[in-house]
């Protein structure tokens, strides 16, 4: 494939992805602004939730413990939510990828992004929340760099979760309970000091490794270990050049096996 | 008047597996590996199917329902792969089934004739240049900002058709397979002009193949026409000769 197709190849896959992530985006907001609401009614109510039971149980958080938990959860939202939309992406989609030749990978991009418009609302709020903490907003320009990373992350799995779903029909169920697994080993409200038992199963967590970056930029503005670093674009790399290999090998045969 | 081959096809050959068991889900895999192994079923769709078909053609495709038609087209239009055989084709390839595909009802008519020319492959520059031409053939100009949930079928159907047959032509196919398309619905005003629109494009100069059951229609439009039972060609001729043998097939 020459660079000229290739670079076509990809402007329309993303074209076509940005148009349909608009339409889910309107849809899931039934067509108003003031549907943002939905997507961030959300992370609130876990917000709420944990910190209202923190202080039930008496526990004395961290410094910006707050600020901590909200990035936290909508970190790991954006993940959830990505990913257990692309296990029925093809299938959702089977009239399409039967009857038009197109491009299936707009369909697992397309939820990526409609979730990566969410995200920036929630990052505006966490922007709120930030200088009602005091908290210094100069972290969140070195936010979109870690964002990237995630995304890629975000996309891999999504991408091999889209291939095994036109094999697994009920894949959603079974992703749904094992990424509410990983919601509990992952630090989302609670802290993983280093050498402590959390802290050495979550190196095994990419999710752990963006989560840490993040909240070292911007809630503790210090420079994560670069350890930590390496292992996030390692990690980013590999899911999102096999995701994306699994995905091309197979597409070929969606449109048989849906 | 030299023709020129736009179609080759030669000993094409497809068999999709079926699993014989009740579902694909997780949990019936897990309990399946304990049991012995799953049985698998072959049906053979296509079998060493060969033909040729020339610019200017308009071939028609005929045959009872699980012959191997919409999949022959299909493999044509690039959306399944043949088990074995060759496909020589020159020109821009466009395969069409139904014009209802890609409305989302929840989004207004304007939003949609967006999202489903993207999905058929057109850039926002190019729908914004066929939007008028789109409304203005739908009839539904007074409905540009309702949604589409709020719409009859018959109006879905004409907006669906409006936005598939403007796209179609801004692709400029060479080779047209269409799969039982030539129907378009809707009310009798509208299929005059669809039924129009649609001559139009069968006499536009591309290689059309036409899969369809309105026989009278394959009589009227094709100059050749092929018969399929059991994934093989069994008949191929005059539209007039073929149509009559299959029908007969049926007493």
């Amino acid at each position: 494939m020459s660079i000229k197709v290739g670079w076509y190849k990809l402007k329309s896959i993303l074209g076509l992805s940005l148009s349909l992530a608009k339409s889910y985006f309107k849809t899931r907001n039934e067509g108003s602004y003031l549907g943002i609401f939905w997507y961030l009614l959300n992370p609130l109510a876990f917000f709420v939730i944990i910190m209202i039971m923190s202080q039930i149980i008496s526990a004395k958080p961290e410094k910006d413990y707050q600020l901590y938990l909200f990035l936290g959860l909508i970190m790991f939202n954006f993940f959830l939510n990505s990913t257990i939309g692309s296990t029925k992406a093809m299938v959702n989609n089977s009239g399409f990828l039967k009857s038009i030749k197109v491009n299936p990978e707009s369909f697992v991009i397309a939820i990526v992004l409609e979730f990566i418009f969410a995200h920036i609302f929630e990052i505006i709020m966490l922007g709120f929340f930030m200088l009602y903490f005091k908290v210094s907003l100069i972290g969140l320009l070195f936010y979109p760099f870690i964002f990237v990373f995630f995304v890629l992350f975000t996309i891999g799995i999504s991408f091999i979760l889209a291939t095994l779903g036109v094999h697994i029909v009920d894949l959603n169920n079974v992703w749904d309970v094992f990424v509410r697994l990983l919601w509990f080993i992952t630090p989302v409200f609670y802290f993983a000091y280093e050498n402590s038992f959390l802290y050495k199963i979550n190196l095994y967590n990419p999710v752990f490794y963006f989560l840490t970056i993040a909240r070292d930029f911007l809630i503790y503005q210090k420079m994560p270990s670069i350890f930590i670093i390496i292992f996030a674009i390692i990690f980013s790399l590999i899911f999102f050049v096999v995701g994306l290999m699994a995905f091309v090998k197979n597409k070929n045969k969606f449109a048989e096996r849906i | 008047m030299n023709k020129e081959i736009r179609l080759d096809v030669r000993n094409l050959s497809k068999s999709f597996e079926i699993e014989v068991r009740k579902s694909d889900s997780a949990l019936h895999g897990f309990v399946s590996l304990f049991k012995k192994k799953i049985e698998k079923k072959k049906i053979e769709v296509l079998k060493d199917l060969s033909f040729t078909a020339y610019s200017n053609d308009i071939l028609g495709v005929i045959g009872k329902n699980g012959s191997g038609k919409s999949t022959l087209l299909r493999i044509l239009g690039d959306i399944y792969k043949p088990d074995s055989g060759k496909i020589f084709t020159n020109g821009r390839v466009v395969y069409l089934s139904g014009f209802g595909q890609g409305l989302n009802l929840k989004l207004s008519m304007r939003e949609n004739i967006f999202l489903m020319g993207s999905i058929l492959g057109l850039s926002q520059k190019d729908i914004r240049n066929r939007y008028d031409e789109i409304v203005e053939f739908s009839e539904l100009q007074n409905f540009v900002e309702t949604p589409v949930f709020k719409f009859s079928s018959g109006m879905a159907t004409r907006l669906g058709f409006s936005v598939m047959i403007h796209c179609l032509k801004h692709n400029y196919p060479e080779i047209l397979l269409l799969d039982e398309v030539l129907e378009a619905g809707g009310d009798i005003n509208f299929k005059k002009k669809a039924r129009e629109k649609i001559e139009e494009l069968l006499k536009g100069g591309a290689l059309v193949m036409v899969v369809s059951h309105e026989l009278e229609d394959i009589k009227k439009y094709c100059n050749r026409v092929i018969l399929i039972e059991s994934g093989n060609i069994i008949l191929e001729g005059k539209p007039e000769k073929v149509v009559e043998e299959y029908i007969n097939s049926f007493k």
